[in-house]
């Protein structure tokens, strides 16, 4: 009985959610990240589907659903890039598999956590992208730190407003 | 097996979506040619493959359309109102405009010709230039979402005329080219970012470079030797050797100069663009560089053209008419001489040898050559002397009354009807020598 009770307990934590919520919400993320800097210009601190791969991996604590939602809307992201297709693909699958580990561990509920982790995660697709596009592809790519930092501290602040409006989407028992 | 996968699954998840990833990258990136530098060239930047393409097509027609809308819902919304307001006095507009444009059309047309002309002219001079005959607007609906990547997208694609490598430009200056073009939609590169690449020039100093974004999303004109005569506020136009853009586009001015970290020899020029390149909303696509005139652009042209013939047609005429009236006058040119047209051929070779002056003394006029007799004798020209010089059987008749009346042919021209010459400029087809004042023909001879 005791080796459930770890299942048991994440199951109960595990947050679902309606099959058009998981449909529309990536792609109105995936949407509005590209359709918000023709309005704001190049102050889009932003990674709206990063933040979207976040939410979803930390709340339904499945790393396999992190993984494969990262994959997807990192892909997705490199499709609207001139780069190659994986660059923001990878740096998602490590995010979206990275949160759900960390959601089964910790209380997500909590704003100060949730803004602790989106800025330390933006940061970290980051440097996985500079890692990739730098050392794997090894192109001369400069990277502007201070606008990454930005970027990271805009997940942050978004993301204090996105995921409470988007805990309010989860199925009730 | 199976409990080893069932325990590590969510890390045999993560690997095999990353090792995917990987390959897929792998498979993107080109290697270096030999004559390509050390560097791996991404794919992506010269051109997609199919799978590639597939995932940009999925996610262009997956986000495109909604972009579409909003910006459509959004202009709606703006154009309601602006639309109320344009439509007061709209008709007396339109009579204005109606009117500029027929004028403005037949400007273009002479304008066209004369570029026609002068491209004829620049390619006998094998003078390599393009030109923009034909664009293409299109409205900006979305963005890469990227902070590092600038590529815009526009709502016209490849049914609309637009193909791989366009420019795009605006009224103020470039913009980038088109990367790729779906059937409804168009991937635009700007000159902002990092890979992408235009010839441009400097327009005082005249140095040329290559233009490129850097990590601040700035354009600059890389590798260029340190130089002191660039200065702020320079313009830079596009050199057109990269076969992209036309040449002498505004690019912008030069904003500041940044020495070259790696190679300290070499400086980056900081480009202001003259494109408003952070709030772009329609721009144009310059889809051909050739001439391909509509119908109507070709009837303005044959209408000018008709213009401009009949004013050549007129002064063609005019001159027709006066050379006629030479003709009439008495001339200095003797039409029965077979030597003629090589005594002036000869003449025209002394002028330009610069052995004749080309002013002196007016020349006397030529005697005209007396016809051959049907029946000569002894006192016909010539005919006393058979081997006598040409010299002797001209001045024959001159000498002896008889003869004289026989061989002068031409009444209207005896020698002396014209003792002075009424062509006076250097430019006489029959130049003899000054010396001879009594119409030597020993140089027609020679």
């Amino acid at each position: 009985m005791q080796a459930y009770i770890p299942d048991y307990r994440r199951d109960l934590e595990i947050r679902r959610y309606p099959l058009y919520v998981y449909v529309l919400v990536p792609l109105a993320a995936l949407v509005l990240q590209a359709w918000l800097p023709r309005l704001v210009g190049r102050f889009a601190y932003m990674d709206l589907p990063l933040l979207v791969t976040i939410y979803f991996a930390l709340n339904r604590r499945s790393p396999i659903h992190g993984t494969v939602l990262g994959a997807v809307l990192g892909m997705a992201q490199d499709g609207l890039t001139q780069g190659a297709i994986g660059i923001h693909g990878i740096a998602n699958t490590v995010c979206g598999f990275l949160s759900a580990s960390i959601g089964i561990r910790i209380v997500v509920e909590n704003n100060l956590i949730r803004m602790f982790l989106n800025f330390a995660f933006t940061l970290l697709s980051s440097a996985i992208v500079v890692f990739i596009v730098r050392i794997l592809l090894g192109l001369d790519w400069q990277s502007n730190w201070l606008d990454e930092l930005f970027r990271a501290v805009g997940n942050a602040v978004i993301g204090l407003a996105l995921f409470p409006l988007l805990d309010r989407t989860q199925v009730r028992d | 097996m199976e409990s080893f996968f069932s325990r590590y699954r969510n890390l045999v998840v993560l690997l095999a979506a990353l090792l995917l990833q990987v390959i897929g990258l792998a498979v993107q990136v080109r290697k270096p040619g030999p004559s390509s530098g050390s560097e791996p060239v991404l794919a992506a930047s010269q051109k997609d493959g199919r799978s590639v393409r597939l995932i940009r097509l999925w996610a262009a027609e997956m986000v495109t359309p909604f972009e579409r809308a909003i910006h459509g819902s959004g202009q709606g919304m703006t154009g309601l109102w602006s639309n109320y307001i344009d439509l007061r006095n709209i008709r007396n507009q339109n009579k204005e405009l109606l009117q500029t444009v027929d004028r403005l059309r037949l400007e273009q047309a002479t304008l066209r010709e004369d570029a026609l002309q002068g491209q004829r002219l620049q390619g006998l001079l094998k003078f390599q230039e393009s030109y923009i005959y034909k664009t293409t607007a299109a409205q900006v609906i979305g963005t890469s979402g990227s902070i590092q990547n600038h590529v815009i997208w526009l709502d016209k694609g490849s049914d609309d005329g637009l193909a791989q490598d366009d420019a795009v430009i605006t009224p103020d200056g470039i913009v980038g080219k088109v990367r790729e073009a779906f059937s409804h939609t168009a991937q635009v590169l700007m000159i902002s970012d990092q890979t992408s690449g235009a010839g441009v020039v400097l327009e005082t100093t005249r140095i040329r470079g290559i233009l490129r974004g850097n990590a601040a999303g700035q354009p600059q004109v890389v590798n260029i030797l340190a130089d002191q005569r660039i200065q702020r506020g320079e313009h830079v136009l596009t050199a057109g050797g990269d076969q992209i853009f036309p040449r002498g586009l505004p690019v912008g001015v030069v904003e500041r100069v940044e020495q070259d970290r790696e190679r300290g020899s070499f400086i980056n020029v900081i480009i202001k663009p003259a494109a408003n390149l952070q709030h772009l909303d329609e721009v144009l696509v310059i889809t051909s560089l050739q001439a391909h005139l509509s119908a109507q652009e070709q009837a303005d042209l044959t209408t000018s053209e008709e213009l401009k013939g009949a004013e050549v047609a007129a002064e063609a005429a005019r001159k027709k008419a006066a050379a006629e009236m030479a003709e009439r006058l008495p001339g200095l040119t003797d039409p029965n001489d077979p030597n003629a047209p090589k005594a002036a051929a000869g003449a025209d070779a002394k002028k330009a040898d610069g052995s004749q002056p080309a002013s002196g003394p007016p020349l006397p006029p030529v005697a005209p050559k007396p016809l051959q007799p049907k029946h000569a004798d002894r006192f016909s020209p010539g005919a006393s002397d058979s081997t006598g010089s040409a010299e002797d059987s001209s001045d024959a008749p001159a000498t002896e009354d008889g003869g004289a009346k026989a061989v002068t042919p031409k009444p209207g021209k005896p020698k002396s009807a014209n003792p002075k010459p009424t062509n006076p400029k250097p430019t006489n087809p029959k130049p003899t020598n000054p010396k001879q004042p009594g119409g030597n023909t020993a140089g027609r001879l020679q």
